[in-house]
């Protein structure tokens, strides 16, 4: 008599083993295709739409906005001090000036709510400005020059074109950064400066410093010196304006009226600049001498 | 009485050679009335072949039956495997002479020589395979002598290949292979095995998809279906004794014959 109950026992076993090879195909190909969408949808990931980069974008101009404004309202407060530096003591400057980084990053920071945006490392800056003026930080008593010195109007005069050259030649190397350092700037010490800058200019052959040394000299009335380097300006970049009229404005006061005409001329056909029509009209008038 | 209907089924797939029992196929038939053709002819030699369990016993048996009432049929089933005992049955069968001591291939040949008959009787060996290498030579060599025809079964192995080659190969007129049934076949020889024992409901209980199952276990084998189908309907008698729910009497059930399989040792569990 054939024991059907063991019998059934071995079919159940039999059927879980003829079972084993399809289960096992089953699952290898869903963990393939695991595998698979995983991978598709982690390069899915990866690939940002461009709603998410248009949003980014905004935010990022949104932060720079805002840093600009910080920026913008430090300067204001800067100049309001600027002006005002006579009546404010040394300690009330440092102060201001520890304080109102922390201001602006405070404002910077106040609209990010988004936690992963990446921001620009701006540890180069520090470079830049040990590079641009290592001798501001380092001399606290040519600070202390500055603050007497400001006490007096007439020397205040002289403050603001230097501050002005030096902003201009910065404008050239393009680093918009540099103004926020070049705000405290008040130093008097213009030869020193040319010296530093000249030592700089050989090293570097910027031509933003070989302008501000141009203009520097011809401020100082060495047209002389002020020629050359507005020719070594020129020489390393002749799309400068303002060089080619410091150039020009040498030329006239070392009497090459009819040089600085021509060498005007040559240059407005080059560049049509407005400000080159307004001294040549100006020289050619006489208005300049 | 149920049970009864399975009980039968059971019974007629035993594994018996009977006449009776042979089920006509239109492969098979066409076979048998080429090998029944080749034995009238003057052919000294026929050689049936196929695999085991191809039916080549049933065929031989189903042959004598019916050739017996026409003409001298003398069949032996299981092989004479000693060769005086061989020559001794074969005077008696043959001749009707009884022979006493020893015969020798030679004393036979005498006999034959001096009982001649004008009908040629035919001689059937089923298990060919079984006699020794000598023993096939002096068949061979009796049926040169046309005095007796012989019509023997050989399992188709390498080694009976080899026989074939070795003692057959020039000297068989005729040769028939026997081969596995196809699905088809499988089904038709199963439903009119049952019919023929008035089984009807189990035969009906036989659909393609079923049938399919069993060739693809049996691999068309006759012996290995008529085994499987004994256990199926051993198994189904005792479910319609002990647990008549769990069978389903209109269709045979593929967990039964996967069963009747492992039972049977078609599929290893």
């Amino acid at each position: 008599m054939i024991n059907v109950h063991e019998l059934e026992r071995r079919w159940n076993r039999y059927k879980i083993k003829s079972y084993i090879p399809h289960a096992t195909i089953v699952v290898s190909i869903l963990v393939i295709f695991t595998l698979v969408f995983s991978l598709f949808t982690s390069k899915e990931d990866i690939v940002i739409p461009p709603q998410e980069i248009q949003k980014e974008l905004v935010s990022v101009q949104e932060r720079t906005s805002l840093a600009k404004t910080g920026h913008e309202e430090n300067l204001s407060v800067k100049s309001e001090k600027t002006e005002a530096v006579a009546q404010e003591s040394v300690v009330e400057k440092k102060e201001t000036q520890q304080v109102e980084p922390a201001k602006v990053y405070a404002q910077v920071k106040v609209p990010s709510k988004e936690k992963i945006y990446l921001t620009p490392s701006l540890n180069f800056m520090k470079n830049i400005n040990s590079e641009a003026f290592p001798y501001y930080e380092n001399d606290p008593s040519a600070e202390e020059d500055t603050l007497s010195e400001s006490e007096s109007n007439s020397n205040e005069k002289t403050i603001t074109p230097e501050k002005k050259i030096v902003a201009e030649a910065e404008q050239e190397r393009q680093v918009p950064e540099i103004k926020k350092t070049s705000i405290n700037i008040k130093r008097q010490d213009t030869q020193e400066d040319i010296r530093h800058v000249i030592k700089r200019f050989k090293k570097s052959h910027n031509p933003a410093l070989s302008l501000f040394v141009a203009k520097k000299y011809y401020e100082l009335g060495d047209y002389h010196k002020s020629y050359n380097y507005a020719l070594m300006t020129n020489e390393i970049n002749n799309n400068i304006e303002a060089s080619w009229i410091i150039f020009a404005k040498s030329l006239v006061k070392l009497n090459e009226k009819e040089m600085a005409i021509k060498t005007l001329t040559q240059y407005i056909d080059h560049s049509n600049s407005h400000q080159a029509k307004l001294l040549l009209d100006e020289i050619r008038s006489g208005k300049f001498k | 009485m149920k049970s009864n209907i399975f009980q039968n089924s059971k019974d007629v797939f035993l594994d018996t050679v009977n006449a009776k029992d042979y089920v006509q196929l239109d492969r098979v038939s066409t076979i048998y009335q080429a090998l029944k053709d080749s034995v009238k002819k003057p052919l000294k030699m026929i050689l049936l072949y196929g695999k085991p369990g191809t039916g080549k016993s049933m065929f031989l048996m189903k042959l004598y039956h019916d050739l017996s009432a026409s003409q001298k049929v003398y069949i032996y089933q299981t092989p004479i495997l000693d060769e005086s005992e061989f020559y001794k049955t074969l005077a008696k069968d043959l001749f009707n002479v009884k022979y006493k001591g020893e015969l020798n291939f030679t004393q036979f040949m005498l006999i034959v020589d001096e009982n001649l008959i004008d009908e040629t009787p035919l001689v059937l060996l089923d298990e060919a395979q079984l006699y020794s290498n000598p023993l096939m030579e002096k068949i061979r060599l009796l049926s040169d002598t046309r005095k007796v025809k012989f019509l023997i079964t050989l399992h188709k192995t390498e080694k009976e290949d080899l026989i074939a080659k070795e003692h057959f190969q020039t000297r068989i007129w005729e040769s028939i292979e026997l081969e596995n049934a196809s699905s088809a076949e499988l089904k038709i020889y199963i439903q009119k095995k049952l019919m023929k024992a008035n089984c009807f409901d189990s035969a009906n209980m036989f659909q393609n998809k079923s049938v399919n199952l069993i060739h693809k276990l049996t691999k068309g084998n006759y012996r290995d279906t008529n085994k499987l189908l004994y256990t199926l309907f051993d198994i189904y008698s005792w479910y319609d004794e002990n647990n008549p729910s769990k069978i389903n009497k209109n269709t045979i059930s593929n967990k039964i014959i996967e069963m009747s399989a492992i039972h049977t040792g078609l599929i290893n569990d």
